[in-house]
């Protein structure tokens, strides 16, 4: 009797772990080839940030900011990143050079694609934001308010290939580091 | 008041452009940029236009997002324009990146800095390959790729863990004179294989590396070159080879030796010949005669055509057929042996198995011995000729007695006449013209009969014996003697038996069988049995001829029959010399 009753606590035991870490697990991946979006910002890379001229200044790489994100809330720290840059930083930038206005603009229509994808899990009620996520947006938009706007908007497409490799590590499930 | 404005203004400008001269003294590098492969990032600037050459410059180093910007003093050396900055720039794989600065200094002269465009990240680094080995296998040429090994990496930093996902390399293969085409091969690990082109000549082999999720750039690699050429001499080939070389020349050689072997093994001594007479030994002995099978009888009309020319010859040697006589004077006259010729009528079967026997009885028994190779046997002794040499060897008692032709019969035949075998060789059964009239006797006496004790040859013996002293050797022709004694005249060559030519050991019992037998010549053959124990192989037939007139075998009623004129020509025959 004994042993029935502690397999079955066990059995219970996992049982809850695996709902809770499924629901983690449940995440809400953007399939999406981000490969064509960082070759994209590859050739455009050099121009941009040859314009930054704040360089011990960041704004996505604050404190190992990206890396610290738990996987709970990468849905959230995704959709809040993704309106920043459509919302804010493609608006404040003035590209004059049409070839890499061209680039821009074909990253912007990316990242739209991928706020729709996202809108899909919110409804589904699998883009929770906790208080960690909350906390992570609000560095973010400080960060990029302490700075001019057009040398923020700058600096945060420069920092573009940061935010690319980290929506492709959490939002290509296992098969990108 | 204007003159000192005038000095004013110009100290002033003067000062001015000395300060502007100073801030803009050192104009600034031009670029900077990082070059960078795994774990070899190397600062890359170009020098300022008038380098100088006290002209160092000062590289500071920022890590993204961390505001101290670090000196790297390695890296401030007169002229130099690169410096390797792996080792602080170790986190490179880890963090968002790094930014660089330059700037030239000249004394007390230094330049504005000049940073790097791009802030130095991950993307930046170029892909190379470590190395790469090339093997042949079996018409297949396996590569395997090493990745980038480098010392400065710290623990736990390699290739495959920065890179752990969608490692790719794009090979590109030429043979020697031509170029690379552009259908490369991409492989997604480490090892690849193509198979061989079929040609023989050297390849060359170059391999460019790339990840697949991201943008950095790839460095093709060194050439590997690798030889094909035509083994023939593989294990395999050789292997096979030896086997099928094995395989033809193992049954070869085995019958090789077999054979030499059997040869070796199936010569015969010549001396072990004689037991298998061939039928053409005879035929040698008798080339002339027609008839070698069988022996016909002295014809006196042949013997007398032929006597003259054997009286005066001296045949010896060999060719004797033992008929040796051991008087000089025997010698010269004519050869007076007799056979007795097979008559066909009487004794059909001797006169079938005879020739036979004849021969091989004769062949065995004379091939060695200087006899005329007229052999008497009987037919009866078909069964072989050993058994009848035996038989005449055994018959001691009898064959030694016997100083002439033996015959050795069956018992079938008259075994009283006929002692046991002769001694010597076996005698066939001639049957002279005597046996026709004399059937019975003649049986007895067919071909050369066996000189027996018999008590009515005693007498005449006796007689002989007279006679036969005088015949100096002691294989004399005694049965001439005897023969003259009876018959008062020169007794038929048919009396003439063959008088064995004993050795000089031998004894020979003249007064035996010698005279016995030549009594009965004139019906009968008198056969002399070659006694001679110890010469059994050979047929040593001392034939004591009577070298007497030849008349003898002209004499009509002589026991002789017709003598073939081939075999008269014989030296055997005509050479009734004695042997010695």
């Amino acid at each position: 009797m004994k042993a029935q009753r502690v397999s079955l606590w066990l059995l219970g035991a996992i049982l809850l772990l695996c709902s809770v870490h499924a629901r983690g697990l449940r995440r809400c991946l953007i399939s999406m080839d981000m490969h064509q979006i960082e070759e994209t910002f590859q050739e455009i890379k050099r121009a941009i940030q040859a314009k930054d001229t704040f360089q011990n200044v960041t704004i996505l790489s604050t404190s190992e900011f990206l890396h610290s994100i738990k996987p709970l809330d990468v849905c959230c720290v995704t959709k809040s990143l993704l309106e920043f840059y459509v919302d804010r930083v493609f608006k404040d930038h003035q590209e004059v050079n049409p070839q890499i206005l061209r680039k821009i603009s074909s990253i912007a229509n990316s990242f739209l694609y991928m706020q729709k994808a996202l809108q899909q899990c919110q409804e589904q009620r699998l883009c929770h934001c906790g208080q960690e996520a909350t906390n992570a947006t609000r560095i973010i938009h400080d960060n990029y308010n302490q700075l001019e706007v057009r040398s923020a908007a700058i600096k945060s497409l420069g920092e573009l290939d940061l935010f690319l490799a980290w929506i492709g590590k959490n939002h290509q499930g296992t098969s990108t580091a | 008041m204007l003159p000192r404005l005038v000095v004013l203004l110009a100290a002033l400008l003067g000062l001015r452009l000395r300060s502007c001269a100073h801030g803009t003294e050192l104009p600034r590098p031009p670029s900077v940029w990082f070059e960078a492969e795994f774990f070899h990032h190397v600062l890359h600037w170009t020098p300022i236009p008038n380098q100088s050459e006290s002209t160092y410059y000062e590289v500071e180093l920022l890590v993204y997002g961390v505001e101290p910007w670090k000196s790297i003093p390695s890296c401030s050396q007169t002229l130099m324009l690169s410096c390797d900055l792996t080792m602080v720039t170790l986190d490179l794989y880890h963090n968002d990146g790094y930014r660089a600065k330059v700037r030239a200094v000249d004394g007390n002269q230094h330049s504005n800095w000049t940073s790097t465009s791009t802030r130095f990240s991950k993307d930046e680094v170029n892909l190379t390959v470590g190395s790469v080995k090339l093997e042949m296998h079996n018409g297949v040429i396996l590569g395997k790729i090493q990745p980038p090994r480098p010392k400065m990496a710290p623990e736990g930093n390699t290739y495959e863990s920065i890179f752990p996902h969608f490692r790719e390399y794009e090979i590109a293969i030429r043979k020697v004179p031509e170029h690379y085409k552009f259908t490369n091969k991409k492989v997604k690990q480490e090892n690849f294989s193509f198979p061989a082109p079929g040609e023989l000549g050297e390849f060359c082999v170059k391999v460019k590396p790339s990840v697949g999720s991201r943008t950095n750039k790839g460095i093709w690699s060194e050439e590997e070159c690798i030889v094909l050429s035509q083994h023939y001499f593989t294990m395999t080939n050789l292997s096979i080879f030896f086997t099928f070389v094995l395989l033809l020349c193992g049954p070869l050689a085995y019958l090789l030796t077999l054979q030499l072997y059997m040869r070796q093994r199936g010569k015969l001594p010549t001396v072990l010949v004689f037991k298998k007479p061939s039928p053409f030994s005879l035929i040698n002995q008798l080339p002339s005669s027609e008839t070698q099978d069988t022996i016909h009888p002295l014809d006196e009309e042949a013997f007398s055509k032929v006597s003259p020319e054997l009286r005066n010859s001296e045949l010896h040697g060999s060719t004797d057929s033992g008929f040796g006589s051991a008087k000089p004077s025997l010698q010269t006259e004519e050869p007076q042996f007799l056979l007795p010729v097979p008559h066909p009528q009487a004794g059909g079967t001797l006169g079938k198995g005879a020739p036979l026997e004849l021969e091989s009885s004769c062949n065995s028994g004379s091939s060695n011995s200087t006899d005329s190779g007229i052999c008497l046997q009987e037919p009866s002794l078909s069964l072989g000729t050993g058994p009848n040499w035996e038989q005449q060897v055994g018959s001691n008692s009898q064959g030694q007695d016997d100083s002439g032709i033996g015959l050795v019969q069956n018992s079938e035949m008259q075994p009283g006449d006929v002692q046991g075998g002769s001694a010597l060789g076996h005698v066939s059964p001639l049957e002279p013209e005597v046996t026709e009239e004399e059937d019975p006797a003649m049986a007895a006496f067919q071909g050369y009969l066996k000189q027996t004790r018999d008590t009515e040859e005693e007498a005449a013996k006796a007689g002989c014996l007279e006679e036969e002293s005088s015949s100096t050797d002691g294989l004399g022709p005694q049965f001439r003697t005897c023969l003259d004694a009876e018959e008062g005249r020169p007794p038929p060559a048919l009396a003439k038996g063959y008088l064995k030519q004993d050795p000089p050991e031998m004894t020979l019992d003249p007064s035996g069988a010698p005279a016995g037998q030549w009594n009965q010549l004139t019906e009968e053959w008198s056969l002399l049995s070659l006694t001679s124990g110890g010469d059994l192989g050979i047929s040593d037939w001392s034939f004591a001829h009577d070298l007497g007139p030849l008349d003898c075998v002209a004499a009509p009623g002589s026991l002789l029959g017709s003598f073939d004129s081939d075999l008269v020509t014989l030296p055997l025959i005509s050479s009734l010399h004695s042997n010695e």
